[in-house]
């Protein structure tokens, strides 16, 4: 029931995350509800693959499952929406990209700079690497996920406006 | 249909290379461009070839025997990313691929399209604003957190939008406005807010990551088109790098340690 409770949580945190990034970059008013729903199933689903009792899926595999899951869905809700993919496509994306390993591949680099102790530089360069290729691989990962969909379905994705 | 006049080369070449300078500023694919482009100078029965560089578009029109031909090099128009102009865009395309509208409609209905206004600046201050306290409580993030977060974001995006408004270079906006917000993200850590001050400060810099040419630049790549994708991709990496200055700065001021 928790577990339940938690999903939800995650799905609606998620779409108002999609909404306001949306909103930064102009979307035709009838795209918001799209991405917010495409968001909400997408993250959620890296939710539930990352976090159920019965099997561990690594965040960059996991991240890339459901962006495939994004991708699938926005090429198949464009058409309605009237508007290209890469619209209700890449606002649902932007919840999952991994902000706080950003954030600590940046503090790694400094802390890495300021220690000439071999012992310290190599655990923060080991952070730096650690964070970094986690952070690299999961938005390659998403990308690529939620890209192939529309290389795949060519012919919808770029007919949805017709 | 046939009774038309039929746009000159000049004309079409004019039109297409305009179109393509447009969609390249809103934001869109290479893929979207040249098919978009594509599909409108079969409907008006040119061949146009075209090459997509970072900064600009350079198009060929011929006719469809290989006898004349029209070029021309245009830049990019500049206009922030707006998939609001890149839809209507694309439909003004299906329009005349369809027959729905002669060349001449075209042209006027693409300078309707140019004069999109963009979403109201409140709005979308308010909306950003939400959206990166939610995604706060997206990397686990407590209710204090996503407050500081809420008022961090507020804060800088207004100076976003103000120095932007003022013409000022868009890599000097970033670092201020990822120095304001970071200041006041480390007032959890100042004041012994909350259980998340780490989460509060790392997120309340990430409304200015540049997400959409992230993305943009890998849809080009696996289209083939590295010069874009490069480009596009180091754009972005300059604004993550100036975003990354304006936050240490910001963590320098207030006497923060990183990881702790």
């Amino acid at each position: 029931m928790e577990m339940l409770l938690n999903i939800f949580q995650d799905g609606f945190f998620a779409a108002i995350a999609a909404i306001g990034f949306a909103s930064i970059s102009n979307p035709p008013k009838s795209a918001y509800l799209y991405c917010a729903f495409i968001a909400a199933v997408g993250h959620s689903m890296r939710y539930i693959l990352m976090n159920n009792p019965f099997f561990d899926t690594h965040i960059i595999v996991a991240s890339t499952i459901a962006a495939f899951v994004i991708g699938l869905l926005a090429v198949w809700v464009s058409p309605k929406a009237k508007c290209p993919a890469e619209t209700c496509l890449f606002p649902a994306l932007l919840p999952m990209i991994p902000g706080m390993y950003a954030y600590r591949t940046v503090g790694a680099l400094i802390l890495c700079l300021n220690h000439t102790a071999e012992e310290a530089f190599s655990h923060y360069f080991y952070l730096l690497n650690f964070n970094g290729f986690t952070c690299v691989f999961i938005i390659m990962g998403m990308v690529i996920g939620a890209t192939i969909p529309i290389f795949i379905f060519k012919k919808t994705s770029f007919q949805a406006t017709r | 249909m046939e009774a038309r006049p039929t746009p000159s080369l000049k004309e079409v070449c004019i039109f297409l290379t305009d179109y393509a300078s447009w969609l390249l500023g809103c934001g869109a694919t290479c893929i979207r461009i040249e098919k978009n482009v594509g599909r409108m100078a079969a409907a008006f029965q040119v061949c146009a070839e075209m090459t997509v560089m970072p900064t600009n578009i350079q198009m060929s029109v011929w006719d469809m025997n290989h006898q004349d031909s029209y070029s021309l090099v245009k830049r990019k128009q500049k206009t922030g990313i707006s998939f609001n102009i890149n839809t209507r865009m694309s439909k003004l395309s299906w329009d005349v691929a369809d027959r729905k509208i002669d060349f001449a409609e075209a042209v006027s209905r693409m300078e309707e399209i140019k004069k999109t206004p963009p979403e109201n600046k409140w709005a979308v201050l308010v909306l950003a604003s939400l959206a990166n306290m939610s995604f706060c409580r997206l990397f686990n993030g407590d209710l204090i957190a996503m407050a500081v977060v809420f008022v961090a974001t507020m804060a800088g995006y207004r100076i976003k939008q103000i120095l932007l408004e003022a013409k000022v270079d868009v890599r000097v906006v970033f670092v201020c406005s990822a120095f304001v917000s970071s200041v006041i993200g480390a007032s959890g850590y100042l004041f012994n807010l909350g259980t998340t001050p780490d989460i509060a400060i790392g997120t309340s810099v990430l409304y200015l990551i540049p997400g959409i040419p992230y993305i943009n630049s890998v849809s080009d790549m696996l289209d083939g088109h590295y010069i874009c994708s490069f480009s596009r991709f180091i754009d972005a990496l300059i604004l993550t790098i100036c975003l990354s200055i304006g936050l240490c700065g910001g963590m320098f001021l207030m006497g923060l340690k990183w990881l702790n």
